[in-house]
């Protein structure tokens, strides 16, 4: 297999392995974010804030696969 | 008028030789750059030392020791700064050299007019009213507008068989250029926005040549121009009821100064919610733009993501230095090490705190590049997947098949606008002398990435 077959079959794959990566990583924020809300309602504004935060970290994999995958589609041949 | 004067000609003249330096280095060359600002350095040394000297010879304490030093130390300083302009000569380019060397003197000369003119009658006269003041700038821009023309014509006659030389010669590459060019158009796909209609109207004429090359910037500061204009439209006339426009502007203002404030603290905070508030509010305008037709959104082109990324890197370490001073700053660098396995780690953390601050804008310009860029990207995918032609015309319908995609794409663009501000404040509090209360859970936050 050449590079740019190789390319081809591997930047939808991997991009889809990091979107996987980062939603079982932000389903568990979530989880931990409403249970922790649903335990002391009245600290929902600060408990929000760090979801929001270390959401926007898990996320960024995706991102940055994403990122790599607009940077290396033209060189699919 | 005296030294509190010259002081404020050194810091004028600081700023723009350094800003002037930086653009010579950054579209000229570095070497450029450097001889303009060894200039201006020059000069700025030479008037410092002047001062000292004449401070020295006709102060209230001359005839004492230590003036007689700070003159003979002034004297001295001036000749070896003569012998280092003497080496600049023959190793930089004269001619920036002597613009950098001028900078000051033109500062001076600038200030000293403001102040001759400020207090006179018919500044007074010409401002009393806004109208007046509009139709001065107007006429002062038109008639530079004049000059700046009869001057570029006159050059250009005196170009132009060069030029034309030039073009035979380089016909070929030119065309070669032109062709890559090309190619570089037809990579992403986008929605057609205002610019790319007018190029594809006019592909030759200069004007729009110039708007689609600098797009993303005549977007960008348009858009700082409309808020700009929203905030003037709406602080212009404060009433004690207000009026739409200033309610929605003062409810914005009051909800980002509690929250940046819940976050940095009561003492750090009022100081820097004018930042983080403009830094909200101009990105949440930006990531909005592409979402109005015939309109695109600046940021989801990863050079203005960069841009605002490093004016948050380099804040974030202008604070550091001045609340830490320089030996604090090192020492927040190397994980305050206050005990024997601190010291030992030291070799350790240094390494990784600086990995962790050069991360930090790679982080924050990737993210927000990336979820904009792939937003549009899926709204463009969407409306172009059905479009069905129809038969025996020239005509073809689309399905609007990315308008419940519009939903998603505010979410997205509120919540990016508001993570890259709130990380922003997270980085500035952690620069920030945290003694009050801890701040782990940030922290490890941070360390995270």
């Amino acid at each position: 297999m050449d590079f740019h077959a190789a390319l081809g079959w591997g930047l939808p794959v991997g991009i889809g392995l990091a979107a996987i990566g980062s939603g079982i990583g932000l389903g568990g924020i979530g989880n931990g974010a409403m249970q922790a809300i649903g335990r002391q309602p009245e600290a929902t504004a600060k408990i929000q804030l760090a979801m929001i935060i270390i959401a926007a970290l898990a996320e960024a994999l995706t991102i940055y696969a994403f990122v790599t995958m607009i940077l290396l589609r033209g060189q699919i041949g | 008028m005296g030294l509190e004067f010259l002081a404020r000609v050194r810091s004028s003249s600081l700023w723009v030789a350094t800003v002037a330096a930086l653009v010579m280095a950054t579209y000229a060359a570095p070497l450029a750059g450097l001889a303009l600002a060894a200039g201006a350095a020059w000069s700025l040394i030479n008037l410092a030392l002047l001062q000292g000297l004449i401070v020295a010879l006709t102060g209230a304490d001359r005839r004492t020791m230590p003036a007689t030093w700070r003159a003979i130390a002034a004297i001295g300083g001036l000749l070896a700064l003569f012998a280092a302009g003497w080496l600049m000569l023959t190793r930089l380019s004269p001619a920036l050299l002597a613009i950098g060397f001028g900078i000051p003197f033109v500062v001076m000369v600038l200030k000293a007019t403001a102040l001759l003119l400020l207090p006179s009658a018919a500044w007074r006269r010409l401002t009393k009213s806004p109208w007046i003041a509009a139709a001065a700038v107007v006429v002062l821009i038109a008639g530079l507008w004049v000059v700046a023309g009869r001057a570029a014509g006159e050059r250009h006659g005196a170009a132009h068989t060069e030029s034309l030389a030039g073009a035979v010669r380089g016909g070929a590459g030119a065309h070669e250029a032109a062709r890559s060019g090309e190619a570089e158009e037809s990579g992403p796909q986008k929605f057609p926005n205002v610019i790319t209609v007018l190029h594809r109207l006019a592909p030759h004429a200069p004007l729009v040549g110039f708007l689609h090359h600098y797009e993303v910037l005549v977007f960008s500061l348009g858009i700082a121009l409309l808020l700009c204009l929203v905030a003037w439209f709406a602080s212009r006339n404060p009433q004690m009821i207000p009026g739409p426009l200033q309610n929605g502007a003062e409810m914005a203002v009051e909800a980002l100064s509690d929250f940046f404030t819940g976050i940095l603290g009561p003492r750090h905070g009022p100081r820097f919610v004018p930042f983080l508030g403009t830094l909200f509010i101009y990105i949440l305008a930006m990531n909005l733009f592409g979402l109005i037709p015939l309109m695109d959104s600046p940021t989801s082109s990863l050079n203005v993501t960069v841009a605002l990324a490093l004016i948050v890197f380099v804040y974030a370490q202008y604070v550091g230095f001045r609340e830490l001073g320089l030996l604090g700053w090192l020492d927040h660098m190397a994980g305050s090490p206050r005990t024997a396995i601190g010291w030992f780690l030291v070799p350790l953390m240094l390494p990784i705190h600086i990995m962790g601050e050069l991360a930090k804008p790679i982080s924050l310009s990737c993210r927000l590049f990336g979820n904009v860029f792939g937003e549009d990207m899926l709204l463009v995918a969407f409306a172009s997947m059905v479009v069905v032609g129809v038969p025996f015309t020239r005509f073809s319908i689309g399905i609007p098949l990315h308008f419940p995609f519009f939903a998603l794409a505010l979410l997205s663009s509120v919540l990016q606008a508001g993570v890259f501000s709130i990380l922003t404040s997270i980085y500035l509090l952690l620069m920030l002398p945290h003694d009050d209360h801890g701040h782990e859970g940030e922290a490890h936050a941070q360390h995270a990435h």
